[in-house]
């Protein structure tokens, strides 16, 4: 195919004659004006005058020149200026090719001047040749649907939702419990206003039980997800509840009937408030739960639900019984496919299993409990005339609160949950409120109570019979006369041994990932951290996911508090419009295979750190634009160099290698080097050491690339085979890349190419890797230095001329 | 001689359905092995082109010198750029000679 040549026009600006000063502009740009492709060179300076903006646009529109390239240097606001300018004229921002001076060292007065003109003439040819090369490019639309799924409906989900749906989004709430409210509602008080978690799911409840575009799916799971951002579809399955939704009124007529009574695994320690049947309160045995029970753990929706496989065989006593006729025993599950444009995942946490916990006779000594209990038992205040456990605090005397209990510990959670503090300390002040005769101990290793929780820590101080003890239990046992518990503890601070009476031993156990996390993992393939919470970019981008269009809110994340945990989600939810609003838009410089090139190795579809890679037809990759965020590793992992980036392609940077092989600034025994650089930590640290005059050998030369991961092991071939006699590539710290493991990858595949110079009898030293952070700019001056000094003890690469 | 394949590079193109070599390689003699990586199943039908050692995306695999045309410690080397292919060439006595060749897949 035959293409029309491209005409440049090359613009050198220089501002106050600083450029004059080191280089011949007057020579560059006579020989600049006889280079291919170029229409004219001229030398201007910034702000452009508005005449020669005006000539400029005029050669434009008359066809003259359809291209610029400006030389000088730039900072980031200047390039966007001057590419306005000319965008009346006609002239698609991507054509403009930038040649930074200063980014290249030529503008050092430290260097010599004869050699900084040769690099000078190097560094333009090699922009001249990827400008030749640019190609106007337009961003993309693509439909999206205005749905968001939300998995989960604890109370980051339920807020969420009703976020999203004020904002006019359908929202699809998922839930696999037969009721919402999700730990909180397990919850006695909220800290630090200390009021009744319930109030404010009630609230939320309201809002969204009024509005028409929630849709709360109970007892349902996520099966399946097709599809990509913006146009999710999503396969719902919809365990059987056996009582209809619609009819079921709540009566508790079937509560009185039901045969069945189990034990609910919560201790002895009952959640359930009593229900206010025909027959006055039933009250339940402490820890029991019917077959026929109200959802779980927020009634809400209002319909009981029955565990079926309870149920004795052929009993039908509830559906006897029942004066709404509520009750379809037969019920199946339903399979339900929704449309959403964006998913948020907010499952949300499990308590820490206490039980692995030995140290402290959980679930062997009756009066050690966890603190999830203690919040249960602490909520029996909601209901104060029906005394519904087995603990009777008005004849407690004391009870002990061991903080950290399998938290911050090599053998259970490394981490710390951040609330347990501050949570023990809301559970002292609420049992103090109502009981202030209890004596508390608090066994702490150090109180985190963060932020403001700090006047919750002072508050308590101030009480009564409070004691805080530095250090743990080390013995805890049921003295079987009183059937209180022994704990014996050293005072790290004094060193005095403590023996206490408790007739309570509180255990505030950690926070780890939910167990349905697992499950929606597996369908949504998220990847994991290494506790299992769901991270991408823990600082920059706390919010997303490594899946593109599925965000993450809430205790899913990390272990967080309640007020946090709404801020986490309504920052996924914001993220999420994105790809709810419509339309998705995709910048320009995506991906694309050429299917001529193309022989389905499918490389990329494995390396891609988004797993963005589909297949066509056909069988060849095509990157989902909506879900690619652009980072080019699939240009670099390609093996027969058949996918560019649009902005950067494969054929531009390998000209610029080129370019730079044939045109020596240097004699032969000086090294010349070619570095790669990340744009989003080296290039910067590049700049920067530039801009403040830190020394870097005048011998590098570098190419700024999307990622350090896009840089393809033929790049590295070409230079080397050209005659340049090292490569370097610059890319983040380990476990820093901005898109997830491209320095890895391109470590990995240079890896594999220094082998291959090994048997070439090339020295591997010709390739290599350095990690930069963004302020790395005098360890970017050493590494060059020492490089160079490396290349000058090996010698010329064999192939130069 | 045939391709040998350097088993602690070979990741059998990721077990995909076809590796690269088996791909390209003319007379189909590449393929995988119960491990999932590559092996030559006919080495005496071999010809040598070496279309195996120069896709290969690990470089994980060499061509052999046949004895007839250098014998031990001859080798070829291929490097391929984005469009030139470079050779090395080691011949019996250890002397080396290489050569970059401009492929002509790219119209300028």
């Amino acid at each position: 195919m035959a293409k029309t040549p491209a005409k440049t026009a090359v613009l050198i600006v220089d501002s106050d004659g600083q450029m004059a000063q080191g280089i011949n502009t007057g020579k560059l740009t006579e020989k600049l004006s006889s280079g291919k492709d170029v229409v004219f060179c001229r030398i201007l300076k910034y702000p452009l005058p508005e005449s020669q903006a005006e000539q400029i646009k005029q050669e434009l529109t008359e066809g003259i020149c359809d291209r610029i390239l400006w030389i000088g240097h730039f900072t980031g606001t200047q390039k966007r200026c001057l590419t306005e300018t000319f965008v009346p004229a006609g002239l698609n921002p991507f054509l403009h090719g930038w040649c930074d001076l200063l980014d290249q060292g030529v503008l050092s007065d430290s260097q010599d001047r004869a050699i900084m003109e040769k690099k000078a003439l190097t560094v333009i040819r090699m922009a001249l040749a990827r400008t030749r090369l640019l190609e106007a490019l337009e961003p993309m639309e693509l439909p999206a649907s205005k749905s968001v799924l939300i998995v989960g409906a604890g109370v980051a989900g339920l807020n969420a939702a009703e976020t999203l749906s004020q904002l006019g989004h359908k929202v699809h709430l998922v839930e696999q419990k037969s009721g919402v409210g999700g730990k909180v509602a397990l919850l006695s008080r909220f800290y630090p206003r200390m009021c009744d978690p319930h109030c404010g799911i009630e609230v939320v409840l309201n809002a969204l039980s009024a509005s028409e575009r929630v849709d709360i799916h109970t007892l349902t799971r996520v099966v399946e997800t097709n599809g990509s951002p913006g146009n999710y579809t999503i396969r719902l399955e919809k365990a059987p509840r056996y009582v209809k939704t619609d009819l079921c009124t709540a009566c508790g007529e079937c509560l009185n009937v039901c045969p069945v009574e189990f034990d609910n695994g919560r201790g002895a320690i009952q959640d359930m408030p009593p229900f206010n049947t025909g027959n006055g309160l039933l009250k339940l045995l402490p820890g029991k739960t019917r077959a026929i029970h109200p959802a779980e753990p927020f009634p809400f929706p209002e319909a009981f639900v029955i565990e079926r496989d309870r149920c004795p065989a052929g009993c039908q006593e509830c559906e006897k019984v029942c004066p709404t006729g509520a009750i379809d025993l037969q019920d199946g599950s339903v399979s339900e496919t929704v449309e959403a444009g964006a998913i948020l995942v907010a499952t949300g946490w499990d308590p820490f299993p206490l039980s692995q916990v030995t140290e402290y006779g959980y679930g062997v000594n009756p009066g050690v409990i966890g603190n999830l209990e203690m919040e249960q038992l602490l909520a029996t205040f909601r209901v104060p005339h029906a005394p519904l456990s087995t603990f009777d605090l008005n004849k407690t005397e004391a009870v002990g609160f061991v903080q950290c209990a399998g938290s911050r510990d090599d053998r259970y959670l490394k981490y710390c949950s951040t609330v347990c503090c501050s949570g023990t300390l809301k559970q002292v002040m609420t049992l103090k409120q109502a009981y202030p005769d209890i004596r508390c101990y608090i066994f702490y290793n150090d109180i985190r109570s963060t932020g403001f929780d700090e006047n919750l820590l002072r508050t308590v101080k101030m009480l009564d019979g409070v004691v805080f003890i530095p250090g743990f239990p080390a013995q805890v046992e049921t003295n079987r006369a009183t059937g209180k518990l022994s704990a014996v503890a050293e005072d790290t601070l004094s060193g005095r041994e403590i023996k206490l009476e408790l007739d309570l031993l509180v255990l505030a156990g950690g926070m780890q990932p939910s167990q349905s996390a697992d499950q929606i993992a597996a369908t949504l393939g998220l990847p994991r951290n290494q506790y299992g919470f769901f991270e991408s970019h823990h600082q920059c981008r706390p919010e997303e996911s490594q899946r593109t269009g599925i965000f993450v809110g809430g205790c899913a994340r990390e272990p967080m508090n309640v007020a946090h945990s709404l801020e986490s989600i309504h920052l996924a939810a914001m993220k999420a419009l994105r790809f709810t609003m419509g339309t998705v838009h995709v910048e320009p410089a995506y991906p694309v295979v050429d299917k001529t090139k193309c022989d389905q190795c499918k490389r990329c579809v494995e390396d891609c750190p988004f797993s963005c890679f589909d297949y066509d037809e056909k069988g060849f990759p095509v990157p989902d634009l909506a879900k690619c965020r652009q980072c080019g590793n699939c240009m670099g992992v390609c093996p027969v160099i058949a996918i560019s980036k649009r902005d950067c392609t494969i054929r531009q940077l390998s000209q610029q290698v080129e370019t730079m092989g044939n045109s020596p600034f240097l004699d032969y025994e000086e090294p010349i080097i070619l570095s790669f650089l990340c744009e989003n930590d080296a290039a910067p640290a590049v700049r920067l050491a530039m801009e403040q005059g830190i020394s870097v050998p005048p011998n590098v030369i570098s190419i700024p690339v999307p990622c350090a991961g896009a840089v393809n092991n033929a790049l590295l071939a070409d230079a080397l085979s050209l005659g340049i006699d090292g490569v370097l590539i610059a890319g983040c710290k380990e476990g820093h890349c901005h898109y997830v493991n491209g320095d890895q990858l391109v470590r990995k595949r240079s890896g594999d190419l220094k082998d291959k110079l090994e048997t070439m009898m090339i020295e591997q030293e010709r390739v290599r890797f350095v990690s930069l952070e963004i302020r790395d700019a005098l360890k970017y001056a050493d590494t060059v230095a020492s490089y160079v000094a490396d290349l000058k003890a090996i010698g010329p690469n064999p192939f130069k001329v | 001689m045939p391709p040998k394949v350097n088993l602690e590079k070979c990741d059998g193109c990721k077990a995909q359905d076809e590796p690269l070599c088996e791909q390209v390689c003319p007379g189909d003699l590449m393929t995988l092995n119960d491990n999932q990586q590559a092996y030559c199943r006919a080495t005496r039908d071999c010809w040598d082109c070496m279309c195996c050692t120069k896709i290969c995306p690990v470089g994980a695999i060499e061509t052999t010198i046949p004895y007839q045309l250098g014998y031990y410690g001859a080798k070829l080397v291929p490097m391929m750029g984005t469009n030139s292919i470079t050779w090395t060439s080691q011949d019996i006595h250890g002397k080396v000679e290489r050569f970059r060749i401009k492929t002509r897949t790219e119209q300028d």
